[in-house]
């Protein structure tokens, strides 16, 4: 009798685990089609990671039910998990080519670098909050082979694997460091968000030229239309 | 209870009433500072102001049980006061405990912290209730003498403004209010009866013993997790060195290997970023320690967009305001300027600079070259004489990011228009000012910061302004500079080179082509410089129609960073989503929230004790109108004279608690006198009038009188202060006992409802003025204020009118309730609603 009743409760949790994987598959795709395609990202390679990859296993459990929703989450630490178009955008903005080395500053949640993981060779990751650092560090390693999380002071970079073909800032400071730039291979992109926890705006592109040159490029995903010029 | 030198039971009261009345407006200034610090001040002005609604459920109470509680006021009264000294106590500390802690940023993105708000809400409206409960009984009780109480009420309540100022400059936030639940408890025994004191004397030992523990060991403020501090003390090895209480907040000190300083630095710059200490105050950032050292060569900021006024050319004399801890300064003294004036309001800061971490700094502070004035900017402007500056250098404005409006309802009196045309009265002819701002999106600060440069350079009979402005743009700072004579070609040729070294583009110089505008930082977005050319060039409607509010601050709406037009929320929320939109300008929606919450729950205190009132066939039009108009008005010129004091003393925190205290004492000073006029309706109207004459006069001379005595000396600045802020408030003070007084003889079950609606409007009052204020000055505030007094005055002039005996409709609506229930018009129950005449 008892072994029966193992049997059903474990038959049961199988079965509702299976619905609930189901249920948040459907979530993100719908999540990739209405959100993130809509929006005009097109790459395809940045919208099968974007399907691929379980959001809302990279948010605390509080947070599952909202994983797929269109905003960021917080993650605790006074840091936020970005919009899911936010990374689809940085993902595709980046141009990833399988062969490429990335570094990412910020390791956060953990969900951007398996973004990346799932279309490039290497993914480095560094995080300067330590406990999230570590939880990130368990959930990648577990699922990527690719992925290597660093905890400490993003400042540095991760110098004995680069130059890197992009760099992906996820933690913004209020001044992009030295080193950083020096670690971005000629022809590289970093690419940055500026804004307040649950508000971006605004994401930077920097660009290194082959000559050495550095421009910066303001883009926008959520346009913001002055009134006066739509009057006229 | 058997006190030796206070025998009579009465005086033991007013005593106890004054005690109490100090403790409850100290908490509520102490809980203010440390919601603050947990998460910030509008938000915390946001639960003050709901628990401060006590007062009003205090009198809806009242008004339902009043006869209960007056027949039992001899042992409820101390108890309530007690009890709300054991509330006061403990209060904080309960909101500390996981299941109470919230954050705001969260507020919006997650439902289940509303439930944990209102758990706040219930935390801190308790002692409030308990305490107002507690002076209401004693108003109600002692109607005759109404002027005595009101006066200890107020007079207590001046102190406890004082109190509470000398607790912040001396002990840490969380330790005060155990000690202001002391000072209740204390007011509580002291009213005990010897009947009933056993109760409270329990309550009065464990209040004791808790707040002994928690003045001993008073453990960590909570900060939310969103602010600076603790976003920094997230970084490896970070410590904090250096804690302290000051009256202008709490200061601490953090070090870490990870902090380091450099905003928006040049994407050329190819050396190390230095670490430095950051100051935080109340939590937020505030700067850093400068490392400095007279034989230093250079300085990170040299390689931000801040250094633009520097590479123009030369300046021997400079005035830096706002400078922080002093990051500006050492900026300043690289290049060797014969003459720094600095002007730098907190004062625990330039302390802690000039002693704990003078060594550190280099002694910066201590400099030969510098001067250091204590005070606000605009004061420190509006009180020298024309200085003959070479460069006024002005603080960075917005944040990193932004600041999601958090400022926005702050008032800034060095960003306004007038301050701007004191600045400029104070540059000699080659002279400028400079202001760096981060960019944001979609640009607001930047666009209003060059509406005000424009605006300024028109005031000062600049036709062409296009001539005096330059404009360096980095990826993530704008530089402006408006010079008072026009920009030389020399120049403009170093601005340019400057741009092309750092990877800077211009934004505005005389003979710009607009393909150098996008060199090395492109914005994708053409429209930011349509805006700018278009502010440039002078034309309002480019100002008028866009989205946000980017027309110049002036003295009247002194509010630089209120960017948020109400007009359009609408437009907003559908371009950037409804849950982003608060992130884009929280501060003005939560005092919209606010206001709208505190009225709705004012409206039900008001209308509750109605349900009681109804047996009441005396007309309640007079009660309401009257005691509502006192309520708005007393709040409302409170406002205004803090701003305009804030202006005079440059000290904010001095000027506040001295109009504060000062307007508590004289009206408490006029209620004690009003006890000694009879409680006839000719009184308050007198007084009413000559209250409405002075604020009348105050709306034509105050501000004059005020700037013609900026530059006077302290004692004589103290006695002008005394008069314009003592005189009216010693004939306000008169106005609510006599009310209450005449109110008592009228109709006697009116006068706790009076008492709910006095609270409840003075509470809904603040978050008015404020709403008033941003969007349409503060002349109108003062309009409205005299309008209030007006109306009070007429209601009294009138008062037939508005209290009379409504006997016919109170028979009709007895009739026709009869009649309803099948009984005849005789019924008994007309003779038992005595109150209707036959």
């Amino acid at each position: 009798m008892n072994k029966l009743n193992l049997f059903l409760a474990t038959f049961l949790l199988a079965i509702s685990h299976m619905a609930l994987a189901d249920e948040f598959e459907r979530e993100r795709n719908s999540m990739v089609r209405t959100q993130i395609q809509a929006r005009g990202i097109s790459d395809r390679a940045t919208l099968n990671a974007m399907r691929t990859v379980p959001r809302h296993l990279y948010v605390p459990y509080a947070q599952r039910r909202n994983a797929y929703q269109d905003r960021p989450l917080p993650i605790g630490y006074g840091q936020t998990i970005s919009q899911p178009y936010i990374v689809a955008y940085m993902t595709e903005i980046v141009r990833p080519k399988p062969d490429d080395i990335m570094l990412e500053i910020g390791t956060g949640s953990g969900y951007q670098a398996a973004v990346l993981a799932e279309i490039i060779d290497q993914v480095y990751t560094i995080e300067i909050v330590s406990p999230l650092g570590e939880q990130a560090k368990r959930k990648l390693e577990a699922q990527y082979g690719n992925v290597h999380v660093k905890i400490g002071d993003g400042y540095h970079g991760w110098a004995e694997h680069g130059p890197y073909d992009a760099i992906v800032v996820t933690a913004a400071a209020e001044y992009i460091p030295p080193p950083l730039v020096e670690q971005l291979k000629e022809g590289g992109r970093m690419i940055i968000p500026v804004g307040s926890p649950f508000q971006v705006q605004q994401l930077m592109l920097v660009e290194k030229k082959q000559d050495g040159g550095i421009t910066t490029r303001s883009l926008m995903p959520v346009r913001f239309v002055p009134f006066e010029r739509e009057r006229e | 209870m058997n006190i030796g030198f206070i025998n009579d039971s009465r005086q033991r009261l007013i005593i106890s009433l004054g005690l109490h009345s100090a403790a409850i407006i100290a908490f509520q200034l102490s809980l203010m500072q440390l919601i603050s610090i947990v998460q910030w001040h509008h938000f915390a002005y946001m639960i003050i102001s709901v628990a401060m609604l006590g007062f009003g459920a205090s009198g809806t109470l009242l008004a339902l049980a009043r006869e209960w509680l007056l027949k039992r006021s001899g042992w409820i009264v101390p108890l309530l006061i007690t009890s709300s000294g054991m509330f006061m106590t403990i209060a904080f500390q309960l909101t500390r405990l996981e299941y109470f802690r919230f954050d705001v940023y969260l507020l919006f993105v997650e439902r289940s912290q509303f439930p944990i708000l209102a758990a706040n809400y219930l935390i801190y409206f308790i002692p409030f209730f308990t305490g107002a409960l507690a002076i209401g009984i004693l108003f109600i009780k002692h109607t005759a003498q109404i002027g005595t109480y009101y006066f200890s009420n107020l007079l207590g309540s001046g102190l406890g403004g004082l109190l509470v100022l000398l607790l912040f400059g001396n002990v840490f936030p969380q330790q005060i209010p155990p000690i202001i639940g002391l000072l209740s408890v204390a007011a509580g025994l002291l009213g005990s009866t010897k009947k009933h004191i056993s109760l409270n004397l329990v309550i009065g030992g464990v209040a004791v013993i808790t707040a002994f523990m928690l003045i001993r060991t008073p453990g960590e403020v909570p900060v939310s997790q969103y602010k600076s501090l603790s976003r920094t003390m997230n970084l490896p090895d970070a410590e904090i060195v250096k804690r302290k209480a000051d009256i202008h907040g709490l200061i601490e000190v953090v070090e870490s290997p990870a902090l380091r300083f450099a905003p928006a630095l040049s994407l050329g710059f190819a050396g190390e970023v230095p670490v430095k200490k950051n100051v935080f105050v109340n939590a937020d950032f505030y700067g850093v320690i400068p490392l400095f050292s007279k034989d230093q060569q250079t300085h990170i900021l040299d390689h931000t967009t801040q250094a633009l006024p520097w590479r123009m050319q030369n300046r021997y004399k400079v005035l830096m305001l706002n400078a922080n801890a002093g990051a500006p300064l050492a900026h300043a003294f690289i290049h060797k300027p014969g003459q720094v004036d600095a002007v730098i309001a907190n004062r625990g800061v330039v302390r802690m600079m000039q002693t704990d971490f003078a060594n550190e700094s280099g002694s910066l502070f201590l400099h030969e070259n510098l001067n250091v004035y204590q005070v606000e900017p605009r004061n420190y402007l509006a009180s020298k004489p024309p200085q003959g500056y070479d460069l006024i250098v002005l603080p960075q404005q917005d944040a990193f990011g932004g600041t999601a409006g958090i400022n926005a309802l702050q008032e800034n009196y060095a960003m306004t228009l007038e301050a701007f045309d004191l600045m400029w009265k104070h540059l000699r002819p080659e002279g400028a000012i400079a202001v760096t701002t981060w960019l944001d999106y979609p640009s607001r600060t930047s666009l209003k910061l060059l509406a005000t440069i424009v605006q300024t350079a028109h005031n000062n009979g600049i036709t062409e302004p296009d001539k005096h402005i330059a404009a360096v743009r980095s990826w993530g700072n704008i530089t402006f500079v408006l010079k008072k004579s026009p920009l030389s070609h020399q120049e403009v040729e170093r601005i340019r080179t400057f741009c092309k070294e750092m990877f800077f583009d211009p934004l505005l110089l005389p003979g710009l082509q607009p393909e150098e505008r996008q060199t090395y930082n492109m914005i994708g977005n053409e429209d930011f410089f349509h805006y700018v050319d278009g502010i440039l060039a002078g034309k309002p409607a480019i100002i008028e129609d866009y989205g946000f509010m980017i027309h110049p601050a002036t003295d009247d709406k002194p509010y630089f960073a209120q960017f948020l037009k109400l007009s359009q929320l609408r437009r907003l929320s559908e371009t950037f989503g409804g849950e982003q939109l608060p992130f884009l300008e929280l501060g003005y929606l939560i005092v919209i929230v606010t206001l709208v919450q505190s009225t709705i729950l004012a409206i039900i205190f008001i209308i509750l004790p109605l349900l009681r009132l109804r047996k009441s066939y005396r007309s309640k039009k007079g009660t309401l109108i009257y005691f509502a108009t006192l309520g708005i008005g007393y709040m409302f010129v409170e406002i205004i004279l803090i701003q305009r004091f804030v202006l005079y003393f440059g000290q904010p925190v001095y000027a506040i608690s001295a109009v504060i205290s000062t307007m508590l004492i004289a009206s408490g000073a006029g209620s004690l006198l009003s006890g000694k006029l009879p409680a006839t309706p000719k009184h308050p109207a007198i007084v009413g009038a000559i209250i409405t004459f002075f604020l009348l006069g105050y709306t034509l001379f105050l501000t004059p009188i005020l700037q013609g005595s900026i530059a006077s000396t302290l004692p004589l600045k103290i006695i002008i202060s005394l008069l314009l802020i003592g005189i009216p408030s010693f004939f306000k003070g008169m106005m609510f006992p006599l009310g209450i007084r005449f109110l008592s003889g009228y109709d006697a079950t009116q006068v706790p409802w009076a008492w709910g609606i006095n609270g409840s409007v003075s509470v809904i009052s603040t978050s008015l003025a404020m709403l008033i204020a941003v969007e349409a000055g503060f002349r109108v505030v003062m309009g409205v204020a005299v309008m209030c007094y007006a109306i009070a005055f007429l209601v009294f002039s009138f008062h037939k009118l508005f209290f009379r005996k409504t006997h016919t409709r109170c028979h009709s609506r007895i009739v026709a309730t009869a009649l309803s229930r099948g009984l005849g018009t005789q019924n008994d129950r007309w003779h038992r609603t005595s109150n209707c005449e036959p």
